[in-house]
């Protein structure tokens, strides 16, 4: 058997009586990029938001089947969802840095909850999580400034350090540019694909273009299905299924 | 993207009956003696400036609208399709120019050269109708043509050179026009590829 950083079995997700997902089993591999891609209400952001168990926080919402990370159901019973989330970070589509706290702030928030205090250790993890996220040569001299008075592509990337700062093992992004400009949205782009050397990527986007760019697998879904799920280049050049044909070259309907 | 996607078939398919038209008249040319090698050179760069116009126009359509799937298919294999029939076009002019390295040729023997000149004919409205109509069953039909014309010019070289008092000039001529036949050939053959990679994605092997 393949082994997954993360994968799911025939998950299933509710919203109230919407059925979200039916019976979704895809791995997904340490070290990649894996992008999911479909047309708007097909499920892609419930399918991440299943992959830390932040689905459920919607009220109404539920699941069935499971999601193993390293092998272990995360929907166990016992299993601290809290943990689940500092392991799989998530970044989400508007930049929502935390509007009163300054930059710095901003980053040390989640290691503060986990509760390190030494300043020494919050120092040296804000500078390098704002390395990693190509942020830190751009606020080195204005950390304690409110992380609300950067731009917008300046603050997506403090929340993706702010997500870094807890060392999760993987990360999800849900259009994380879909509000920014090209310019900004290239330096994610270049960040994403520098963070797959450490982390796992599963990155929900809209953009096809982006997903061929950034990256190695694709998934690509419909009405709560799996339709499709392969290599980027494989995928977008030739699609196996006719619906996925019909959806990358926009001759739906 | 649609509208770009037409223009670039209907530029292609007019590279086509160019091309075709141009290996015909230099094949029907060196068969009746006729030098038509201003007319065919003229043709000929005609294509090379038509291929230099699809490559333009599909890397236009590739920056605007980043193509994916078939359509990104298509438009690789319009590219590919455009340098195959520019290459029609500079072995059709090399054909012509043969009648006028070695002046008349009339008492050569040009039973071979008809042959395959008929038979690269035939490949070149295979492969435009293969490719026109997406039909891979007919374009699966140009790799045993091949091996029609890859023979007869194989045949002829062996016995010419088994045969060391035959003409020289008729076998140096021969060869020539029987070599850029097996070109088209094989360009022909590739054009037929092409139809199976736009419609199913899968690379033809090649020998």
């Amino acid at each position: 058997m393949e082994d997954f950083k993360i994968q799911t079995q025939k998950l299933n997700a509710w919203f109230g009586n919407n059925h979200a997902l039916k019976d979704i089993s895809l791995g997904i591999r340490q070290n990649q990029v894996t992008a999911i891609i479909g047309p708007s209400g097909c499920g892609k952001s419930t399918l991440i938001r299943c992959l830390n168990r932040m689905h459920e926080l919607v009220p109404g919402a539920r699941s069935s089947g499971s999601v193993l990370l390293d092998g272990a159901n995360i929907y166990s019973r016992g299993i601290d969802p809290v943990t689940v989330r500092r392991r799989v970070g998530m970044v989400f589509q508007k930049a929502n840095p935390f509007p009163t706290m300054s930059v710095y702030d901003n980053v040390a928030a989640g290691l503060k909850l986990n509760g390190v205090r030494n300043p020494d250790t919050l120092d040296e993890a804000v500078k390098r999580s704002l390395e990693q996220a190509f942020l830190w040569d751009e606020v080195r001299d204005d950390l304690d400034n409110s992380g609300a008075s950067l731009s917008g592509g300046q603050q997506q990337r403090l929340c993706i350090a702010r997500a870094l700062a807890v060392e999760p093992e993987a990360i999800l992004m849900d259009e994380p540019c879909s509000a920014l400009d090209p310019i900004a949205t290239a330096k994610i782009e270049q960040l994403i694909t520098n963070l797959k050397e450490k982390y796992t990527v599963v990155i929900v986007t809209h953009n096809m273009q982006q997903a061929a760019r950034v990256s190695d697998v694709t998934a690509f879904l419909y009405l709560g299905q799996l339709i499709e799920y392969g290599g980027t280049t494989s995928l977008f050049e030739n699609p196996k299924e006719e619906l996925t044909e019909r959806y990358l070259t926009g001759k739906f309907g | 993207m649609d509208l770009g996607l037409e223009r670039l078939r209907n530029m292609v398919l007019d590279m086509a009956k160019l091309s075709q038209n141009t290996v015909s008249t230099a094949i029907d040319a060196y068969v009746q003696g006729r030098d038509l090698r201003e007319r065919i050179y003229g043709w000929s760069e005609e294509l090379r400036m038509l291929q230099d116009e699809v490559s333009e126009l599909a890397i236009e359509l590739i920056a605007r609208y980043q193509p994916v799937a078939s359509d990104l298919r298509f438009i690789k294999s319009c590219m590919e399709v455009a340098y195959g029939f520019s290459r029609f076009g500079r072995y059709a002019h090399d054909i012509s120019d043969v009648l006028g390295i070695f002046g008349d040729l009339s008492s050569c023997d040009r039973a071979a050269i008809q042959e395959a000149g008929a038979q690269a004919k035939q490949m070149i409205l295979v492969s435009i109708k293969a490719f026109t109509a997406r039909d891979v069953q007919l374009a699966s039909q140009l790799k045993k043509m091949d091996d029609v014309v890859d023979n007869i010019y194989l045949d002829f070289v062996k016995k010419s050179a088994q045969v060391p008092e035959g003409n020289l000039k008729c076998f140096v001529s021969g060869t020539l026009i029987l070599r850029y036949l097996e070109r088209i050939a094989d360009h022909a053959t590739y054009v037929g590829e092409t139809v199976l990679y736009i419609v199913s994605g899968e690379r033809a092997a090649r020998k």
